[in-house]
């Protein structure tokens, strides 16, 4: 049974017209488009989401879409794959708007961790092999996404400064299985090496960048 | 699996190394502890800057009609929840109509006594049986369910239910669904709570108290700390 925090609060929308979900220096208050900073309210567009506003999922899609299918994409390297576990994590969001709660964590995140969630439910279930045609299962492709990635993180990013101290390959081990979703078998699988083995390994490299960020 | 260091499996559960029943259980872990909550939270804020190396693709024109018509789309088992949920207005409205018929307070409760007795008479022999257990595995509740969907809730101690909560009664009638109240426990006794519309409760069904805001939980799902939770079985008769 999924238990989960609710948000007390909804947002009351006002009879004049459309509000757009944008951050303002008070986070609680929605306001107008053009009257304040650009960046989206993630939170108080889940609010209202919670109370049946669809225009706000709609302005969610806008503002993350693009990003939540690029991340979709990258895991399940397929674009109908990538727009499937899109789709699916926003009528997600939306059933299950009520259950985020500002007080426990960042509204993007957990966005971010419904759509990881699909992804990997896809990938465990469907098994990866069946997902892909053989063209894309070239390793080669795979370390250049995983490169790619690495390199695009800000080199002032504690990940990314920390991932700097670990060993290259343990260091692409765990970006694998952030990045594309990887399992313990299949890291096995790639190396060639005994999942035990592989396993604790892939913990040793978890443990090393959790003391470097802690 | 559960002796290795918390820091070490929410790491895996974050970069998404932890098999279906590790989440699941670090879920429900989460759900009882915020501490634990607030340390895979900062976990996934790690990781998370990774996201934002994924290529921000183009949102193909028919993506929100996608959504928009899943939304549109029956869901069987959320209609049900939300013909679950009691409209405090029409409760209202109905209390005054009784007061405005001739009917007098000694009448009604006469009827509300004579009701009662028929419905703990009615009451069939219970074809699940759930010992709800606290966290640390003591019996608090025992659940008896009827295919009549009439489920008779006793609780086993005293709940320290905070001033500002009320227990609720959950339960899954398709595993696979969202839980569905079968309600209040207000006055903090055993009652027997009655969930018409639903298939009879079957073996395995979970059934869960939690502490929720008065009046009940405010999404519909439950929200607060876990009172007590079990699985059903069918007694042999």
């Amino acid at each position: 049974m999924t238990v989960a925090r609710s948000c007390e609060t909804s947002q009351h929308l006002t009879a004049s017209g459309p509000i757009t979900y944008l951050a303002s220096a008070d986070a609680d208050v929605p306001c107008r488009k053009g009257t304040c900073d650009t960046v989206t309210d993630h939170a108080s567009l889940l609010q209202a989401c919670a109370s049946g506003d669809r225009s706000a999922l709609k302005t969610l899609l806008d503002a993350e879409g693009g990003r939540m299918l690029g991340v979709a994409r990258r895991m399940l390297r397929r674009q109908d794959l990538a727009e499937d576990a899109t789709q699916e994590s926003f009528v997600l969001i939306w059933r299950r708007a009520g259950q985020y709660d500002p007080q426990r964590g960042s509204a993007r995140a957990w966005i971010y961790t419904i759509l990881r969630n699909r992804c990997l439910t896809l990938l465990r279930n469907a098994g990866r092999e069946e997902l892909l045609d053989p063209a894309a299962l070239e390793t080669a492709s795979d370390s250049a996404t995983l490169e790619t990635a690495y390199h695009r993180l800000d080199l002032t990013n504690d990940l990314r400064q920390c991932l700097e101290t670990l060993e290259p390959d343990k260091r692409m081990a765990i970006l694998s299985s952030y990045v594309l979703g990887y399992s313990h078998g299949e890291i096995a699988g790639r190396m060639g090496a005994p999942l035990g083995s592989v396993k604790a390994w892939v913990r040793r490299g978890l443990l090393k960048l959790r003391e470097c960020l802690s | 699996m559960s002796e290795r260091p918390l820091d070490e499996r929410i790491d895996e559960l974050v970069v998404g190394l932890a098999d279906e029943a590790e989440t699941e259980a670090l879920e429900a872990l989460c759900a009882r502890d915020p501490a634990v909550a607030a340390r895979v939270e900062r976990a996934r804020l790690r990781y998370g800057a990774l996201d934002d190396t994924a290529d921000t693709l183009e949102i193909p024109a028919t993506l929100w009609t996608r959504i928009a018509g899943a939304l549109d789309a029956p869901v069987e088992t959320a209609a049900r929840v939300r013909e679950n949920v009691v409209d405090l207005s029409t409760v209202r409205r109905q209390a005054t109509r009784w007061r405005a018929t001739a009917l007098s307070g000694v009448a009604a409760a006469l009827l509300l006594a004579v009701m009662l007795g028929w419905v703990l008479m009615a009451t069939p022999q219970p074809s699940v049986i759930a010992v709800l257990l606290d966290a640390g595995g003591a019996p608090v509740a025992l659940v008896e369910g009827s295919v009549d969907n009439t489920t008779r809730v006793t609780l086993l101690e005293r709940a320290q239910v905070p001033d500002d909560r009320v227990m609720q009664v959950w339960t899954k009638p398709d595993d696979d669904g969202p839980p569905v109240s079968l309600g209040l426990l207000a006055e903090g006794n055993s009652r027997t709570l009655s969930l018409p519309g639903f298939p009879p409760p079957h073996a395995n069904q979970l059934y869960e108290i939690t502490y929720e805001p008065l009046g009940g939980s405010p999404t519909n799902l439950p929200t607060g700390p876990i009172h007590g939770v079990g699985q059903a079985q069918a007694p042999v008769y």
